[in-house]
């Protein structure tokens, strides 16, 4: 690292287009493929290391209703008396309505993407609605980031919406126009950013299967599986945003998270201390 | 047929293959059919000073009654060095994609004072619903160029410099907007094999597909790679030319559709 600093400072006093200050990057193109390297295997600090967050599908759980929700709150109440979580949620059915109605109106992924944003926003405050009691209120996204920590300080919880804010600025899907950075890949990039202690997906499934379990009894549970793997069985559906395996392969601080059945909430703790009671997705560095 | 599509949406997987090449057929509207998205160099023009601003901000000017711009700035030198120290302090990518956000804001802000008699505005990530409206009232509107990921930018394969930079945010709106044009001002010609800064032997690419740029696996390319990365996915943003803004003229020919630079297109 010093050697190349030196070296790269080396290159900017040789400059003739001087207007610059000295930094390693100085008169560097960043696309260079040497440049890019800088930094890795550099130590990150980690702001949130304590913090776990969790997403409830909204699929899964608030659209069924209160009867699959409300116990898993009564357990979201229980684990707040000691840990602090973040919780995220997701769009749910008026999302993959929007999706419908959104793709008729030959509206581009930037827009699906800004818009899926308010349903998520939604039932956010329908969670945090639920979680008042707790001190436990839902933030929107232009302020979750950088107040992140102080709020964390100040109530044992945050909701958020869990899709990231990619907006009109959301990458082009390879196909079609869904967007492709939805609400279970946003807190896996949101702690890879904080460094959380852990990643939970709360699903109605008990994790990942090798086909979806819904439609094929037969299908195989996968309880555990590195990421370069998962990539090359191509299984054709997936019980998280596809966009999660070049998420994970890149990180270095978010390193695996865990897939459990929301269905049994006692599982949500036992996650949270570490247990493997669902599938468990990790990278090279885990 | 909307029918079809919402039941198929509620009841498959998103992640279906199958489902998701049902939705290819869908288009995506051209919503700014006749602007253009420019995108100003940090490191390679705005930090020159005068000497190459100035001359890019007449052309500008001269352009505003036949072009719709809308413009967008790179970082450059000071992000170079927030991204250095940043990483000596631990910093992760997410962060360090903020410290740039906020130098190619100056930037931005810049340039928009240059063109203040112009009445251009300064717009935020939050303030495109009112880009049309600035559009038709002055032809162009200033943005800065970093996509709004904040703390969501995601980490790179190698390293920590945040891989969607002010490029990849410019490109992004073109492709959302399905705008006309995408034309990157910067001081190369355009795309050689190697940085022709440091490699005298590089050669020049007047024309290349995103698909053979990304077999070649260059050391350098002229602009990030994320940006040929997502054009192989691209509906609207099917074309993106990199010139050089140094030569006077060149920034008028680029609107007028004429070649350049460098065009790198889709397929």
């Amino acid at each position: 690292m010093a050697k190349k600093l030196e070296q790269l400072l080396q290159v900017n006093k040789m400059d003739k287009h001087n207007n610059h200050i000295d930094s390693m990057f100085m008169r560097e193109s960043l696309l260079d493929k040497e440049v890019m390297k800088t930094g890795e295997g550099t130590p990150t600090f980690k702001m949130l290391p304590d913090v776990h967050i969790v997403k409830i599908g909204a699929s899964s759980f608030l659209d069924k209703g209160k009867a699959v929700t409300y116990p898993i709150l009564d357990e979201i109440r229980k684990i707040l008396k000691k840990e602090r979580l973040v919780i995220s949620t997701g769009g749910g059915a008026r999302s993959k309505h929007l999706f419908s109605v959104g793709l008729d109106l030959e509206m581009p992924t930037g827009v699906l993407a800004q818009l899926a944003g308010e349903d998520c926003l939604g039932n956010a405050h329908i969670l945090g609605t639920l979680l008042s009691p707790e001190g436990v209120i839902a933030i929107p996204p232009e302020s979750i980031g950088h107040l992140l920590p102080l709020f964390l300080k100040a109530a044992p919880g945050v909701v958020y919406a869990g899709m990231p804010p990619y907006s009109l600025w959301e990458h082009p899907s390879k196909k079609g126009n869904i967007p492709s950075h939805r609400t279970d890949v946003g807190p896996i990039i949101l702690s890879e950013t904080f460094g959380f202690k852990s990643v939970i997906l709360v699903k109605d499934v008990d994790g990942l299967y090798d086909n979806d379990p819904k439609t094929h009894p037969d299908a195989t549970f996968i309880p555990k599986i590195n990421v370069n793997e998962l990539d090359k069985m191509n299984l054709k559906t997936l019980p998280f945003n596809r966009v999660v395996i070049d998420v994970l392969k890149s990180n270095k601080l978010c390193n695996s998270f865990q897939v459990i059945n929301g269905n049994n909430p006692e599982l949500i703790e036992k996650a949270i201390n570490g247990e493997h009671v669902g599938t468990i997705v990790h990278n090279d560095n885990y | 047929m909307i029918e079809d599509l919402t039941q198929k949406l509620l009841s498959q997987n998103l992640e279906d293959p199958s489902l998701l090449e049902g939705t290819a057929q869908f288009t995506s509207k051209k919503l700014l059919p006749n602007a253009n998205v420019i995108k100003i160099g940090g490191q390679s023009f705005i930090d020159r000073g005068k000497k190459a601003v100035f001359p890019l901000i007449k052309e500008i000017k001269e352009n505003l009654p036949h072009h719709q711009m809308i413009i967008g700035t790179g970082a450059g030198t000071r992000a170079r060095h927030a991204y250095s120290v940043g990483i000596d302090q631990g910093m992760p990518t997410g962060v360090l994609g903020l410290l740039g956000t906020f130098v190619s804001i100056q930037n931005a802000k810049m340039i928009h004072y240059l063109l203040t008699e112009e009445g251009v505005p300064y717009i935020e990530p939050g303030g495109f619903s009112q880009l049309p409206l600035y559009l038709k009232q002055n032809n162009a509107v200033i943005f800065f160029g970093m996509p709004p990921y904040t703390y969501w930018q995601r980490s790179p394969e190698i390293g920590k410099i945040p891989p969607y930079r002010t490029d990849t945010g410019c490109y992004l709106i073109s492709e959302a907007y399905g705008t006309k044009n995408m034309i990157y001002v910067k001081d190369v010609d355009g795309l050689y094999t190697n940085d022709p800064k440091k490699d005298k032997n590089a050669k020049f690419i007047p024309s290349i597909t995103a698909e053979e740029l990304v077999e070649r696996d260059l050391d350098d390319v002229v602009v990030e790679r994320a940006v040929i990365d997502m054009m192989k996915s691209a509906k609207n943003g099917t074309q993106i030319q990199i010139i050089n803004g140094l030569v006077p003229g060149n920034f008028t020919k680029a609107l007028n559709g004429e070649k350049v630079g460098t065009i790198i297109t889709s397929k």
